[in-house]
């Protein structure tokens, strides 16, 4: 018997409203997601990467059901969350947690470390006050490797990187079951990175819990993904185990990605051909028929600018949606 | 033609007490090199360059040292870094749209630079406004002078902002992380464009940066910064094959790699001692695995032939050599 995915998402797709920018123009929508499927399994890390603006932090949004879907479906250990309302909507919000980029800027200055990190477990009522939480918030910032004297001190006396921490025991309080990262470590310096993806990784390790962990650096994506999904413009271009994607990228996005990332060697770094895509990002509002890509591919023919490639297996767990490879 | 900084002390006056930002900076560039700076979030790195540039103010103070170019003080009440600062020397930002004004134009801002500090009639300006859109590889300079900087992408914005940045032939480019809000291929086209600027127009530059594949790609030396110190610096090659100062060691093997295995990550554990304690010792010796008892007396900067460190106990290998698989 296999459990269900702890998340799973088909067709998931998300538009705001975009104000008329001229009395003449009607109002338009933009299609920030557009028919994104995955899913993650219990214990599993997703990578999520791509583009600035491809609609990551939106994925992120809908799966914490923060903002509405325009269509598809979402699914929480196999049950649909969709439509979710209420208290059932309340009590689903306890078992996924939001780990933000800015560690500066997510926590309350005027709190705590103890009352921030016993914040969630008030609000859910599993304790009366901040006392009866004593020993589970110690226990939490024990985990995280807060020093022993943290609980009483506010947070603009802790670095980027103990901030950080202090999010991650918040979001653990409630022990849930799919904490999604958004950007966790973009704003830390690379020693301190290390230090919260290998926490991460431990805490994973230990509750068996599951990430969806977006990000823009491959390379720090790679470590701690199990598979990882590559987005452009709003949609998913290809899913693969995270060595697939580096080993065997399909996706020209992909190889570009891979492309441009730098190399810390001075030697590599110097002689190496990046691939630069032609021409603009895409505009969102105003989006290209058929692939996404069409507009700053090398390799696009007539059938791309025409029909949308659908994601098609490569080989076991590895998808991309591209025409010509 | 140098720029050349020497035992920079600044602090602030914070209602917490007073912050040794920098204790004692060493630096120089000159002509057609590109001097890249790093080191842990929070060592100074930005407050150097903003002391270059004059821009420290209340609560900061300069509370010791030299800044001279071509010989000069700049720090002197004569005028002389006015007249040098935003020409000879300028400065890009990490944030494009905090830096640039909503309200105006982006050929609008150019022609302001130009006008005030060459004099320029604004016909001429708007001509050299179009010329350096077009060199920073802006496609359509002239339908592109007149728009504003929402209608620019993230990736075009920084463009135009080294446009402004290099508008009046500085000598020297100071770029405060340049890159850091971009995603990798738009990153890597503001990195190539620095680079031919620097072949085509002799620039000095300084490149802060916390990534090390940046460094390795642009910059020919490298400083490291921390807390408030250079503690190393050193040619990129040299500094990437055989660091010395164990901090240097610890970030570089912190580094996450796209050519080499996806193993765990290894950190610098612990935290840099606040900046409002009293120097004592070697800042590093908390978090350094071969400290001894001479590390309790600060290390000084010392030459020797073109490297620069500061530790007791150069080059002795500080870490385990990384694990293989
Ligand atoms: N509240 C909103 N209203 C209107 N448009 C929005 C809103 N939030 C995001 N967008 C747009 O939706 C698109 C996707 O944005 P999103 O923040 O999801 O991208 P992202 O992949 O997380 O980008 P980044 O890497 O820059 O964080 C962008 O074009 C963005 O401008
Ligand atoms: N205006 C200010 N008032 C008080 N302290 C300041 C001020 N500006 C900087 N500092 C302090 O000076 C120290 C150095 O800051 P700086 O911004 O130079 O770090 P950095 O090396 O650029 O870090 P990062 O990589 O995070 O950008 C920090 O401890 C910071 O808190
Ligand atoms: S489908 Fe066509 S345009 Fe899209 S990535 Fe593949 S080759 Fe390029
Ligand atoms: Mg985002
Ligand atoms: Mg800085």
């Amino acid at each position: 018997m296999t459990l269900p995915p702890t998340l799973s998402v088909e067709n998931l797709t998300v538009s705001y409203p975009v104000r008329a920018g001229t009395f003449w123009r009607p109002p338009t929508f933009l299609t920030a997601v557009d028919e994104v499927t995955f899913a993650i399994a219990p214990g599993e890390t997703l990578g999520l990467v791509g583009e600035s603006g491809s609609g990551k932090t939106t994925v992120g949004r809908a799966v914490m059901r923060r903002v509405n879907t325009s269509a598809g479906r979402i699914f929480f250990r196999g049950e649909e969350i969709t439509q979710m309302e209420g208290e059932p909507l309340r009590k689903l919000r306890a078992r996924m947690q939001l780990v933000l980029q800015d560690p500066y800027t997510s926590l309350n200055p005027r709190m705590r470390i103890a009352d921030i990190v016993a914040e969630p477990l008030l609000v859910h009522g599993r304790v009366k006050n901040t006392s009866e939480a004593r020993d589970h918030v110690r226990a939490l910032l024990d985990l995280v490797g807060m020093p022993a004297d943290a609980h009483l001190r506010y947070p603009h006396s802790f670095s980027g990187g103990q901030r950080q921490r202090v999010g991650i025991a918040r979001a653990l309080a409630l022990e849930p079951d799919l904490i999604v990262a958004d950007e966790p470590v973009s704003a830390l310096d690379v020693s301190v990175q290390a230090q919260v993806v290998n926490l991460l990784q431990d805490i994973q390790q230990r509750m068996g819990l599951s990430y969806l962990f977006i990000a823009h650096d491959l390379s720090v994506v790679r470590h701690i993904s199990h598979r990882i999904a590559i987005m452009y413009a709003g949609r998913i271009v290809e899913i693969a185990p995270r060595e697939r994607v580096f080993a065997a990228p399909v996706h020209p996005y992909t190889k570009t990605l891979l492309s441009a990332v730098p190399i810390p060697d001075p030697k590599i770094q110097r002689t190496r051909k990046r691939l630069i895509p032609l021409g603009e990002p895409v505009d969102l509002a105003n989006p290209p028929p058929g692939c996404r890509f069409q507009t700053r591919c090398a390799f696009a023919t007539d059938q791309c600018r025409v029909t949308s490639p659908p994601l098609l297996e490569r080989s076991k767990g590895h998808v991309a949606a591209c025409w010509n490879f | 033609m140098t720029l050349t900084v020497r035992d920079l002390h600044v602090a602030f006056e914070t209602r917490g007490g007073r912050v040794n930002a920098l204790r004692g900076v060493n630096l120089s560039v000159a002509p057609g090199e590109t001097l890249g700076i790093v080191g842990e979030s929070g060592s100074g790195k930005s407050v150097t360059a903003q002391a270059i540039m004059g821009l420290i103010d209340l609560p900061g103070r300069i509370e010791a040292g030299s800044i001279t170019w071509n010989g000069k003080s700049l720090l002197e009440g004569d005028g002389y870094g006015t007249s040098v600062w935003g020409r000879e020397i300028s400065m890009i930002f990490q944030d494009p749209m905090t830096s640039l004004n909503p309200l105006m134009t982006i050929g609008a801002q150019i022609c302001e630079v130009l006008t005030q500090h060459l004099g320029m009639t604004a016909e001429q300006a708007r001509e050299r406004a179009v010329d350096l859109l077009a060199a920073v590889g802006i496609s359509g300079p002239r339908r592109r002078v007149d728009q504003y900087p929402h209608e620019f992408s993230g990736g075009m914005r920084q463009r135009a902002m080294i446009a402004m940045s290099i508008a009046c032939n500085p000598k020297v480019l100071i770029a405060d992380e340049p890159t850091t809000a971009l995603d990798v291929t738009v990153q890597a086209q503001i990195l190539d464009l620095l680079a031919e600027l620097q072949s085509g127009l002799g620039l000095a530059i300084i490149l802060i940066t916390h990534d090390l594949g940046t460094v390795a790609g642009l910059c020919q030396r490298v400083a490291v910064m921390y807390s408030g110190r250079i503690v190393e610096s050193q040619s990129v090659d040299a500094i990437f094959e055989r660091p010395q100062h164990p901090y240097t060691q610890g970030l570089l093997r912190s580094t996450p790699r796209l050519d080499e295995p996806a193993t765990r990550l290894l950190s610098i554990e612990g935290t840099p001692p606040s900046l409002m304690q009293a120097d004592d010792g070697c800042a590093f010796r908390k978090r350094c695995p071969i400290a001894a008892d001479a590390c309790k007396e600060m290390p000084p900067l010392v030459t020797e032939g073109a490297v620069q460190i500061a530790c007791h106990f150069p080059g002795r290998p500080a870490w385990q050599a990384r694990q293989a698989g």
